[in-house]
């Protein structure tokens, strides 16, 4: 019994049912395992639900990482790369995606189930803004750096957000929302647009 | 080349790069007006440079549709001022390209793989820019491809494309809204057949047999298997593009060549098959030193219904035209001539078409044709030119001509201007055409 198939089972109860298992039990009777089994794998259920997340994005990585053309990318293009192939598994799930938005307004009302997906990109971000110090297509910036990952987590829920309201054939128009948020957010943390934006409004803050 | 930072694709911030485009017009003509004051002998010419350059900086940020028109307008050279038309000439070669992920991400999501599991070799950087697409070079055993691919979003942005290019269409053209309405029409229905590759790859490679026995013609060969909606690969042709031919200095016999080959494939496709790629800008021919010419790029293709066919033709018949009622009819057929006219109008306008006429078919007409002949095609547009001024069809609130001769002047218009810039002498009569077409029954 290992973690994908309970996952699968999750999910495939959420299709059918149109509601979350109401107990482990109702879920492994699903699979057919016993209780015990799944607590070596899950705490819970909801730990569960936190997993789906998180497998989707480490199976995007790993794939990323396999691929010779994105090691020879930029950081900007990275980015972009993950996007597009994140999109590309989270249709996979899509039925079940959507599912969950009509339940929990996703993903605005959803964002602790988000949790360690969370941490994953974060970690994944800030690697990714190292990079771009080094090939200065980052400007590092005191205190405000810090919280670049931040700002992309934002833009990742943004993706997400536009991706589950898509309607264009072979969703299209997200790829198109994908290259335009990480250009503008990519042409803010390296221009100098962002340093005269505080700049200014430091100056009217102090004048006071 | 610089690749594009972003594409405004949402309707918003596309009607947000209009809305400037239409205020640095404005200042243009303010400055103009200025210098004017000052110096009474500045032309309108400079005028025209500056808002040239500006529409086509926004049209070229734009991509998709609103290029295409920019190339549509570029092609009647006559219909411009001549700073519009350099500058528009240029969107013919050249618009930024999209990035590296983005050209993966479209093979993943059509093919199924990226473009190095499909390949053997991917240029990831764009080799040329299309209007709605960009071409890489790729290898795969051994062999150069071409492999085109199309921008994401392009399809869902004709319609409000054409909307916001409209008041500058009409602006420039100079013709009224009412007229511009059945020409969209036509336009946005051949641009969303353009946006599907599908469709082009089955008329590329159906015309390209179809045409395989037309002298001097190279048509490359299509691998359906790494072609997708969003997708087409093909050979990768060798040859250049007109104007840097041009500069190498090929010699008459060459030019003649090429010319006659041109022609002989647009009159195959016209009367004997009846659909025409209606695309003849110098971006989608390479010519070669052996006085061969490669043509690719079958996405917009006129089919020519019969009895559009019928009427258009007749009127290069002089027997016919000498018949006064019949002569009518087939303006009228035609919608050259529109049942509310007045005789008056009647009268004005069947003058100024017959001589339009009589001067654009003149090749037809004779068995041998001198494109060099520049007296010859300064005269088209001297006249055209003076239609543009003329007073009356300025104000004429009715469309004249029927759609389908959109895009058939345009095609003919792109033929002769590439011809005439070749400066290729051609066998024109009708029993070249008859050649055509016996040579495909045996062939």
């Amino acid at each position: 019994m290992d973690k994908q198939l309970i996952r699968n089972a999750y999910k495939v109860y959420w299709l059918e049912n149109g509601k979350a298992p109401v107990s482990v039990y109702a879920l492994c009777k699903l699979v057919d395992v016993s209780e015990t089994e799944f607590y070596e794998q899950y705490s819970s259920l909801e730990a569960v639900e936190k997993d789906i997340w998180l497998a989707i994005f480490q199976q995007t990585l790993d794939q990323l990482h396999a691929d010779e053309i994105y090691q020879q990318y930029n950081a900007q293009e990275k980015l972009l790369a993950f996007y597009f192939l994140w999109v590309q598994k989270l249709k996979e799930d899509r039925s079940y995606l959507l599912l969950q938005r009509k339940h929990f307004r996703l993903p605005d009302l959803y964002r602790n189930k988000l949790e360690t997906f969370r941490h994953a990109f974060n970690k994944y971000v800030s690697d990714l803004v190292k990079e771009g110090y080094q090939s200065s297509e980052i400007k590092e910036r005191k205190y405000i750096s810090d919280q670049y990952v931040h700002g992309f987590w934002l833009q990742a829920l943004f993706v997400l957000k536009y991706w589950l309201d898509d309607t264009s054939n072979q969703f299209e128009m997200t790829d198109a929302a994908i290259e335009k948020a990480v250009n503008l957010s990519f042409q803010l943390i390296k221009s100098n647009t962002l340093d005269s934006l505080l700049d200014f409004g430091k100056f009217i803050f102090t004048r006071k | 080349m610089k690749e594009q930072s972003n594409i405004p694709t949402s309707k918003v911030e596309r009607a947000g790069k209009f809305v400037t485009t239409g205020l640095k017009v404005g200042t243009n003509y303010i400055k103009h007006y200025t210098r004017k004051l000052m110096d009474p002998s500045t032309t309108k010419e400079e005028l025209h440079q500056d808002n040239a350059a500006d529409i086509y900086d926004t049209l070229s940020n734009l991509k998709g549709s609103a290029l295409k028109v920019a190339q549509m307008l570029s092609m009647d050279k006559g219909m411009l001022p001549k700073a519009y038309t350099e500058k528009f000439a240029m969107s013919q070669y050249s618009a930024p390209p999209l990035s590296g992920p983005l050209v993966v991400n479209t093979f993943v999501k059509t093919l199924g793989k990226s473009p190095s599991q499909l390949f053997d070799q991917f240029d990831l950087q764009a080799s040329n820019a299309a209007s709605i697409g960009q071409v890489h070079k790729a290898t795969k055993n051994g062999k150069k491809l071409a492999v085109k691919i199309q921008y994401p979003g392009v399809a869902n942005s004709v319609k409000s494309d054409l909307r916001m290019v409209k008041p500058f269409a009409i602006r420039i053209v100079g013709m009224n809204e009412v007229d511009m309405d059945k020409y969209f029409d036509e336009i946005e229905s051949k641009l969303l057949e353009e946006t599907d590759y599908a469709l082009e790859l089955r008329r590329s490679m159906d015309l390209s047999r179809e045409c395989a026995h037309i002298p001097n013609l190279k048509f490359p060969g299509y691998y359906p298997e790494l072609s997708s909606d969003r997708i087409i690969t093909m050979d990768w042709l060798d040859g250049q593009h007109l104007k840097e031919f041009l500069l190498t200095n090929p010699s008459q016999e060459v030019r003649d060549k090429i010319g006659q080959a041109l022609w002989d494939f647009y009159q195959f496709q016209v009367h004997s098959l009846k659909q025409v790629h209606a695309d003849p800008h110098p971006g989608n021919f390479l010519m070669r030193p052996d006085g061969t010419i490669g043509i690719f790029d079958f996405g917009c293709v006129k089919e020519i219904p019969e009895d559009f066919y019928e009427n258009y033709f007749l009127l290069v018949d002089k027997e016919v035209l000498k018949d006064e009622k019949r002569r009518h009819q087939i303006y009228t057929n035609l919608e050259m001539i529109h049942p509310s006219d007045t005789p008056k109008e009647v009268e004005f306008f069947s003058g100024l078409f017959q001589h339009m006429i009589d001067l654009l078919t003149l090749p037809f007409t004779l068995d041998n044709f001198d494109f060099g002949n520049e007296v010859y095609f300064n005269e088209i547009y001297a006249y055209m030119d003076e239609l543009y001024n003329m007073k009356e069809i300025r104000d004429s609130k009715v469309a004249r001509g029927s759609r389908h001769s959109l895009y058939i002047n345009r095609t003919y218009f792109g033929l002769y201007s590439i011809l005439s810039d070749l400066k290729a002498n051609v066998i024109t009569g009708p029993a070249r055409i008859q050649e055509l077409m016996d040579a495909r029954k045996t062939a």
